[in-house]
Order: C-alpha cells, then sequence, then structure tokens
C-alpha cells in the first residue's frame, strides 16, 4: 500500500458482498435506462425503416411551376429534388393495357432514391418518351420481357405503343388490387399528359431535406417564396413524425407523453441508486469518519468517496451498458426474425448511441452525487461520533417502533422501513416509479391496439371472387382441388345471400363459413356459443350498435320465397368479411346456409400460402382459378399488405412489450436487491436480536415486514400517481384520436402488483438463507 | 442449588498451523445466586467460553446443562427461545435496539415471547436502574452508562437463571462502572440470580464470589472475594 487511497482496493475486498450489491444496483439502473432509451431508439429506426419503405424517405412534395422547380432545386437546405406524376390513380379514368386498367406513373430518375416502391429493379430506367418500365404483375398477366413493345389505349381511344425497358416490384397496393402500374420519364409523362388533355401540367417535386435541416422552418420559407398555399404541399409525415420534425398537434401531444415517460425513467434510475446506496450509509459513514479520526482531511475523504464511486462506475455502467445492449440485440433479431424483408435495414447488432448515452450519463451522475451522502455526514459530524458508531446505526432512529399495534417483529420491520424519512422516501419511491412506469407504458399498449390492427389467423394472402358474375359462382370443389397445390396451407370458401326479414322487410346478409373458418372466430366472440354453429343449429350475429341479434332469440327469414326461423347462437366482433357496417349480418355454417339458401358456391376464396411459396407457386394457383372460373376474377394478393400489417405490429408489440417487461423486470430485481442491501446493512443489529433471544423465524418475519411496508406504500403511492397519469396519458394519445373512454386500468394494476408480490416473496427469500447461516458471535463481534 | 453445570467444554479453531484451542476440557459448576468473575488476558478464551455457556456458539465437546437442561442437546430454534426465557446477556458494546425505547428494550425479551410484560415489574426495574425518567428515550439519547443499565434491565426481565456478561464495563467512565457493578451485586443478592461476568479489570472481581481466569484455554478457579 503506497497511497491512502490504496485503501479502496482493500475496502472492496472487505465488503465484497455489500460493494457487489450497489454495483448491480448501478448495473440494473443503467441496464433500464439504457434499454428503454436504446429500445425507443431503436423502434423509431425500425418505424423510420418501415415509414420510408410504405411511404418514401421524402420529406416534402410542393406543387409548382417548372421555373419554381428550377429556383427550389437551388436552395442550400435541398439535397434531393425530382418530380413525380400519376395518372389513372384510382384505375378507372381508361387508361388500359390488354384491356385492363392500368395506373400511370411519372418520374425523374432521382425519384427512386426516394420511394422505394418506385425502384426499377430489373432492366433500365425509361428515358425514352416511348419507353415504359411494368410492375410485375403486369409483366407476367402480359407474359412479355423486357425489350417488348405493349400497346396502351386512352380514354380518347389512342392506341400508344411502348418498348419495356425495365420492371418494377409489385408494392402492397398493386398486388392487393391486382393492378397493372406503368412508370414512364417525366417527359414521356408530359409527353402523353399534354397529348390526351392538351392542359399543361403543373409539377409535383419531391424533395428530401439535408440533414439537420429545421424542415419544418424550411418548409414555411418555401411556401412564402412561391407564394404556395396549404393544399399544394405535402409532407411525408410518418417519416418527418419518426426524424422529430413535425408540427401535426397530435404528434406533438405523442412527443409530449414520449418526454414525459423518458422523465419517468430517467428519474427511475435515479431513485434506484440512491435508495440502495442509502441503505448502507450508516456502514459507509462509519468508515469515513474513523478516516477522519486517523487525520484524513475532508478533501481527502470526498477524494476517497469519489474514486471509490468512479471504481463502481467502472465495472457497473459496462454492465448495465453491456447487457442494455444485448437486450435491444435480441429484440432488433426477434423483429427481423418475424418480420424478415420488412426490417431488413434494421442492424442485428446495432448501437443505440441514445441508450448508452443516457444510460451512462445517469449512472455516473447519479452514483458521484449519491456516494458523497455518507462522506458529506461523516465529516458533519465529529469523527468520533462517527466512528462509535452513533453516526450512523443509532441515530437513524428518531422515533420508538409501535409494538402495541405491531408484534414486536413485525413493528420492528415496519420501523426499519419507515424509521428514516428519506430511506422510506427513496425506496418507496423507487417502488412506486417502477408501478408509475408500467401504468405509465400500458396506455401505449391501448394506443397500439388502436393503432395497429394484429393480423387475424383467418387472413387470407389470396382472395379471390368473380368480378362481374353474380354470388356464389365459384364452385365449392375448388377450394378442396387448390388446397392439393404446393404452396397452398389451406383454402377458405365463403358463400354471400341476401335474406330479407319479413317482419319489417329489413335485408340481413349471410356469409356462410365451413368448420376451420368458424373455429378461428372464436376470439371474436363476445357472447353465446360456437359449438351450435358449428353443428349448423344456430348462426353467429355481427355486433352493430343497433339492432344486433340477442343471443337465444330465433330470427325468421326468407330466401328466395321460402320462409325459415333461425336461432342465434352467438355475437361476434365485427369481422372483415362484412359487406357494410349497418346492415345485420349473420354467420352460419355451410350446411345451414344451403338449407336457406340453396347455394352451394362460394362468392369469395380466401387462400392462406405456406412461408416459402414462390411466385410462380402464385401464379399456377391463379391459372387453376382462372381455368374453373374463368379470366374475370380479381386476385388480390395481399401478402405483401399483410407483411406490412405483421411488420407494423410486431415491430410495435415487441417494443411495447418489451418496455413493459424490463420495468416488470426491474421492479423485481430493485425490490430484492433494496431488501437485500438493507438487511445487510443491518445484519450486525440482526445478531444481537439473535444473541438476546429472536428466533430466525422472527428475524425473517421482521424482514417481511419490512418488504411489505416498503411496497404497501409504493404500491400505494405508484396507484395514486399512476392512475392520473394513466389517464393523462390515454386521453391525450387514445381519446384524443379514437373517441374511446378512459377506464381503470384494474388489468394492468392486478399485473404489476402480483409482480411486486412475487418479488416480496423472492426478496425475503434471500435475507432468509443470510440470516439462517448467520453466526450470532461472528456477527456481533464484526467491526 | 446448583443452577449451571459445564462439563469438560473444549472449543478449537482453525486447524493445521493455525489450529487455536480457545478452551480445554473446562468443567465448573455455579450455584443459585453466585457471582462469578472470569478474567484473563485477550485472546485467553474467557468471551469463547462465555458465549458455549450461552448458547451462541457451539462447543466442539464437552456439555453445558443449565437449571439441569443439556444446552447442546436443544436443537437451535429451541436453544434460543429457551436462552431468552433463562439467560440474561449483557454486552460490552449494549447492543440495545436503536429502534426500541428504554421500556420496549428493556421489555423486548418479553415481547419476543408475545407475551405482555407485568407493569409492576418493568417499573420496579427501571426504578432500581434509575431509568424511570427514561423510559421514553430512545439509546441514542441516552450516555453510555445509562444505556449499558438498559441492557442490564433486558438481561434481568425475565427472571433469568443465569447472567452473562461480557465486559460490562469496558466502554463506560469509573462512575457508570461502579454503577453496573452494583447493579449486578444486586441482582445476584436481591434477585437471587446466577451472574457470571467477564472482567479485564481485576478491581470488578473484588465484588464476586468466585474468581476464575482462563489462561490459553484453560480455566482455573482463584478463589472468592475473602481469598
Amino acid at each position: 500500500m503506497k497511497h491512502y487511497l490504496d485503501l479502496i482496493k482493500i475496502s472492496a475486498r472487505q465488503h465484497r458482498k455489500q460493494n457487489r450489491m450497489t454495483r448491480l444496483c448501478i448495473a440494473l439502473a443503467v441496464f433500464l435506462v439504457t434499454v428503454i432509451f436504446g429500445m425507443a431508439d431503436m423502434e423509431m429506426r425500425s418505424q423510420y425503416i418501415q415509414a420510408v419503405k410504405t411511404d418514401g424517405s421524402w420529406h416534402a412534395a410542393f406543387a409548382m411551376e417548372d421555373e419554381q422547380g428550377a429556383l427550389l432545386r437551388e436552395r442550400p437546405e435541398v439535397e434531393e429534388i425530382a418530380r413525380y406524376e400519376t395518372l389513372n390513380y384510382h384505375l378507372r379514368d381508361g387508361y388500359q393495357l390488354n384491356g385492363v386498367e392500368t395506373g400511370i406513373c411519372g418520374f425523374d430518375r432521382e425519384f427512386q432514391e426516394m420511394l422505394p416502391d418506385a425502384q426499377i429493379t430489373e432492366g433500365a430506367f425509361p428515358e425514352n418518351v416511348r419507353e415504359i418500365a411494368l410492375n410485375e404483375n403486369a409483366m407476367a398477366q402480359l407474359e412479355v420481357q423486357i425489350g417488348d413493345t405493349v400497346d396502351m389505349t386512352t380514354p380518347q381511344g389512342e392506341r400508344r405503343q411502348y418498348r419495356i425497358t425495365g420492371v418494377a416490384k409489385n408494392t402492397a397496393l398493386t398486388a392487393e388490387l391486382d393492378a397493372f402500374c406503368v412508370f414512364l420519364s417525366t417527359d414521356g409523362f408530359l409527353a402523353l399528359h399534354s397529348e390526351e388533355t392538351g392542359a399543361a401540367q403543373e409539377g409535383l417535386y419531391f424533395v428530401r431535406f439535408r440533414r439537420f435541416c429545421n424542415i419544418q422552418k424550411t418548409i414555411d420559407e418555401i411556401e412564402t417564396q412561391f407564394g404556395l398555399g396549404p393544399e399544394q404541399v405535402r409532407q411525408n409525415v410518418k417519416v418527418l413524425m419518426m426524424m422529430l420534425q413535425t408540427r401535426d398537434s397530435y404528434l406533438l401531444s405523442f412527443y409530449l407523453v414520449a418526454g414525459m415517460l423518458a422523465v419517468l425513467v430517467v428519474i427511475a434510475g435515479i431513485l434506484m441508486i440512491t435508495a440502495s446506496m442509502n441503505s448502507s450509509i450508516a456502514r459507509r459513514t462509519e468508515f469515513f469518519g474513523m478516516l477522519r479520526c486517523l487525520g484524513a482531511t475532508r478533501k481527502q475523504v470526498v477524494r476517497f468517496v469519489r474514486k471509490e464511486a468512479l471504481g463502481w462506475c467502472k465495472e457497473a455502467i459496462p454492465a448495465g451498458v453491456a447487457a442494455g445492449t444485448v437486450v435491444i440485440w435480441a429484440l432488433c433479431w426477434m423483429l427481423r426474425f418475424l418480420s424478415p424483408g420488412l426490417f431488413d435495414g434494421l442492424p442485428v447488432l446495432g448501437i443505440s448511441y441514445l441508450g448508452i448515452g443516457v444510460g451512462i450519463v445517469v449512472g455516473f451522475i447519479t452514483v458521484l452525487l449519491a456516494a458523497r451522502s455518507p462522506a458529506k455526514r461523516a465529516a458533519s459530524v465529529s469523527p468520533l461520533t462517527a466512528v462509535s458508531g452513533n453516526a450512523g446505526t443509532v441515530k437513524a432512529a428518531k422515533r420508538a417502533a409501535h409494538t402495541r399495534l405491531f408484534k414486536v417483529d413485525m413493528a420492528l420491520g415496519v420501523h426499519h422501513a419507515s424509521g428514516s424519512k428519506k430511506n422510506f422516501l427513496l425506496v418507496t419511491g423507487s417502488f412506486a416509479f417502477s408501478i408509475i412506469l408500467f401504468l405509465a407504458f400500458s396506455t401505449a399498449i391501448d394506443f397500439m391496439h388502436h393503432a395497429v390492427t394484429p393480423l387475424r389467423p383467418s387472413a387470407p394472402d389470396i382472395a379471390v371472387n368473380i368480378r362481374e358474375g353474380g354470388l356464389n359462382q365459384i364452385p365449392s370443389g375448388l377450394a378442396g382441388e387448390l388446397e392439393e397445390y404446393e404452396g397452398v396451407k389451406r383454402v377458405f370458401g365463403r358463400g354471400y345471400a341476401f335474406l330479407t326479414l319479413p317482419a319489417d322487410d329489413r335485408q340481413v346478409v349471410a356469409i356462410s363459413y365451413d368448420e376451420l373458418n368458424l373455429m378461428m372466430a372464436k376470439d371474436l366472440l363476445i357472447e353465446g356459443r360456437l359449438k351450435e354453429v358449428i353443428d349448423g343449429k344456430g348462426v353467429l350475429s355481427v355486433f352493430l350498435e343497433e339492432n344486433t341479434f340477442d343471443v337465444g332469440s330465433s330470427v325468421l327469414v326468407s330466401a328466395g320465397g321460402k320462409e325459415q326461423e333461425i336461432r342465434v347462437s352467438g355475437v361476434v366482433e365485427c369481422v372483415s368479411d362484412v359487406l357494410d357496417y349497418t346492415t345485420n349480418t349473420i354467420i352460419c355454417s355451410e350446411e345451414l346456409f344451403q338449407e336457406i339458401t340453396g347455394e352451394k358456391g362460394y362468392t369469395v376464396l380466401d387462400i392462406q400460402l405456406e412461408k416459402d411459396v414462390t411466385d410462380g407457386q402464385v401464379q399456377g394457383i391463379r391459372r387453376a382459378i382462372e381455368q374453373e372460373c374463368g379470366d374475370d376474377i380479381a386476385f388480390s394478393d395481399k401478402r405483401m399488405k399483410n407483411q406490412e400489417t405483421k411488420g407494423a405490429y410486431y415491430s410495435m408489440a415487441i417494443f411495447l412489450y418489451g418496455f413493459l417487461g424490463v420495468i416488470a423486470l426491474i421492479a423485481f430485481f430493485n425490490i430484492i436487491n433494496c431488501i437485500a442491501m438493507s438487511v445487510s446493512a443491518r445484519m450486525r443489529e440482526y445478531g444481537a436480536m439473535r444473541a438476546i433471544g429472536m428466533t430466525v423465524r422472527q428475524l425473517i418475519r421482521m424482514v417481511f415486514g419490512e418488504t411489505l411496508t416498503y411496497t404497501v406504500f409504493g404500491v400505494g403511492l405508484g396507484c395514486l400517481a399512476g392512475i392520473p397519469l394513466n389517464w393523462f396519458m390515454f386521453r391525450t394519445i387514445v381519446t384524443n384520436k379514437w373517441g374511446e373512454a378512459w377506464t381503470v386500468p384494474v388489468w394492468e394494476m392486478l399485473v404489476i402488483v402480483l409482480v411486486m408480490a412475487a418479488s416480496v416473496c423472492m426478496a425475503v427469500l434471500g435475507p432468509a438463507r443470510q440470516i439462517k447461516g448467520m453466526t450470532v458471535v461472528d456477527t456481533i463481534s464484526r467491526e | 442449588m446448583e443452577i449451571l453445570k459445564v462439563e469438560n467444554l473444549s472449543k478449537v479453531y482453525g486447524t493445521g498451523e493455525a489450529r487455536v484451542e480457545a478452551l480445554k476440557q473446562v468443567s465448573f459448576s455455579m450455584e443459585r445466586g453466585e457471582f462469578g468473575a472470569v478474567v484473563g488476558v485477550s485472546g485467553s478464551g474467557k468471551s469463547t467460553l462465555l458465549n458455549c455457556i450461552g448458547g451462541l456458539d457451539e462447543a466442539d465437546k464437552g456439555k453445558v446443562f443449565l437449571s439441569g437442561r443439556d444446552l447442546f442437546a436443544m436443537g437451535e430454534n429451541e436453544r434460543t427461545i429457551f436462552r431468552r426465557q433463562n439467560i440474561g446477556f449483557i454486552f460490552q458494546s449494549f447492543h440495545l435496539i436503536p429502534e426500541l425505547d428504554v421500556e420496549q428494550n428493556i421489555i423486548f425479551p418479553l415481547l419476543l415471547d408475545y407475551k405482555k410484560p407485568e407493569q409492576e415489574r418493568v417499573d420496579e426495574i427501571l426504578e432500581v436502574l434509575g431509568l424511570e425518567n427514561r423510559r421514553r428515550h430512545l439509546p441514542a439519547q441516552l450516555s453510555g452508562g445509562q444505556q449499558q443499565r438498559v441492557a442490564i434491565g433486558r438481561a434481568l426481565i425475565t427472571h433469568p437463571a443465569l447472567v452473562l456478561a461480557d465486559e460490562p464495563t469496558g466502554n463506560l467512565d469509573s462512575q457508570s462502572s461502579q454503577d453496573v457493578m452494583d447493579l449486578l451485586c444486586k441482582a445476584s443478592r436481591h434477585y437471587q440470580q446466577t451472574v457470571l461476568m467477564i472482567t479485564h479489570n481485576m478491581n470488578l472481581t473484588a465484588s464476586a464470589d468466585r474468581v476464575f481466569r482462563v489462561t490459553d484455554g484453560e480455566l482455573k478457579e482463584l478463589g472468592g472475594e475473602n481469598e
């Protein structure tokens, strides 16, 4: 030992266990902060990636003259600018390829960088006015190759011949609508437009601004500079939101909620560290008192404290950051695994500098500040008092325990928890914060349920119906035939029929479900029983705010002049198959449907595909259907849309449930660690109690009393503050948007209280083992 | 009437070169109301002896009988309860419960039995200890001498058969030391309780009926105050 500060290492060896717990607590707090901020960062990145994939990376679009566009291009904030136009967006204006309505897009080559959906993935970008690129769907349906020519008919009846130079991938929308889409250069588009309409087209300029540019301010300036009205400016809201560059009032309130959550997380981290360090304050005050007694100046003690705290930080902060980063990696990996393709841009081993930075700052500053407290206390009393222990353990009690209210063991436990006001507030505060965080974050789950609809198990990858045919024209045997095809998982067929209610002449829509489809409707069941419906003895009524058929009631329906009484066996939530939400809809088994309507065929075929199905196999399925039903089928390929829906849901669900899981985990470890620290700091006192005659069971009951006191007050305080916060956040992000009224979050409270209760039991286990293994003589003669 | 009987008590710490025989075949007994003092240099084994007699520590060999009951034949829980009902401890560093006031500290062993203390007995002890006006004070509000008096009161409240005092005056000034010694004598003479006290200070053995010396783990009786 060459320097007095070398004592830190020696002291650390002596108090290895206590120091380990301190380090663990710092690591936990840093972990919490790193994970939450890191996950938020990753969620923003994943949402950004998703938004760029679906909506493009452009920031704003301006409808303006070409001269204005040229001036706009010169602005220093503009990184990329490209012109983009569309024709026949709604597929009803008469621009057709081979008789099929075709959407037309014309844009500058640079626009491909801003909208992935517009990228020519094969061949070349059409440069010439008579060159064209087609989407995959059109290429497959027209059975053409790059270099071939196609004829486009226009609303004027003109035939325009184009040479195919490239292919663009299908988008979710074009695949779902089974639509053809052609891509032209801006010049090609303008030529077509002027020849067709004879009018000059005002340009729509899409702009991506440079990094660190204040986008809203720039948009304002551009509006003023070119005298543009609000209708001439479009913003890519999702992307701007992810860049924190929006002025949308709803999104701003979202930022407010996110900001509040961030502050709560930081406070929770600070409280955890301060509370754990405060429980060992007596031991450390004695130690610093001894140093003062031996002649250390206050400055030297402060230096000692700082170096000791830095030592803890040296190990605990990297551990917390590393653990947090690993959790983030796991979540990112899960996201990529669940939604391959959509989140490929998300790094597997991504580093969240935001999470790491905030974790380090919170850990470091809190530890340095909290560690000063015992040194300050030791310095404020005389060295002799401090070293005798009177500044620590004995002085801690300011009032006597209530031995009349509780049995002595419980009374002492309660007093250990509540004896020191500061410690009580810190520990219950840190417990309460877990609940507040949980209740606050749980509103995000409600938000998710409204904002993102998860894919139902029965959601089809491909939906088929006959465009111009009547109802139930698809032969029912086709479903079974298709199920034999490679790549097909299952096929649901549904028949539709319009029935009338003789009582008031109202119309009722009847839909037939096969048995599996009915089973899948189980999670939609609000009331009643499914079995009767499967057995063909009853029907399901789709919920309507008014006029829902009551369960158990019988309804007289008429179809084709034949009247029949049907029994309502259950009510289900709105299903996607409903034609309109004002007409009564009933769902029944195929047998009952046939009995009521006499119809055997299907109106809609829903096909679910295997994960690894190829586009060639899908084309084969399509051909098989066309062979059976003719060419005029609507073949809606929903795979991309489903993937986007799934991706959006998984991305949010993984991060939000991840947040809640981390908060619950932190609450769990925080309680365990706080109690372990408290017990460890009082072991000498426990030894004396054992010497006087306290049994191990009584000591454990005392620890239980202490834990319970912290938890009861923590839960009370947490609910007291958490419920209003839950209300506020729910109102801000759910009620204001969707109008759903707030209700007391009973389930959320129950979950977190159960987590706390489990933590209490676990928290007592460790100290109980420690107390059981305690040697009375060694404990009371220690120190 | 024999209250305490110690038979061939042996205790060894460590192994190999670090092996220390703290107690070597120690045997002695004490009658009801006797006041014994154990002296010896630091590390001689006197605290180990006291801890073994009090059931705080287990001996490697030998037996301790208190009121005819073999202490080491009992299970841990039974011994703890037996200890709090039959043995009063007084420690050098008091070991009061900081969260309990004077009266609560004194009645603490009774509270551990979930018994309601007799108020007369509590008042009597407080009076004997001279702490009537301090009954609601917390340990932190008392002087060292007063804290040790509270510890004595706690040791006496259950009418224990045996009071064990480990350097009870070690942390006190001379006046407080004398007060403590007077109280221990009173416990022995007035309440007929057997007291065994460890001390460094030979002057304090003057009040004892019997004096033992522990040297390297061996116990030898020196005789009473008259010798």
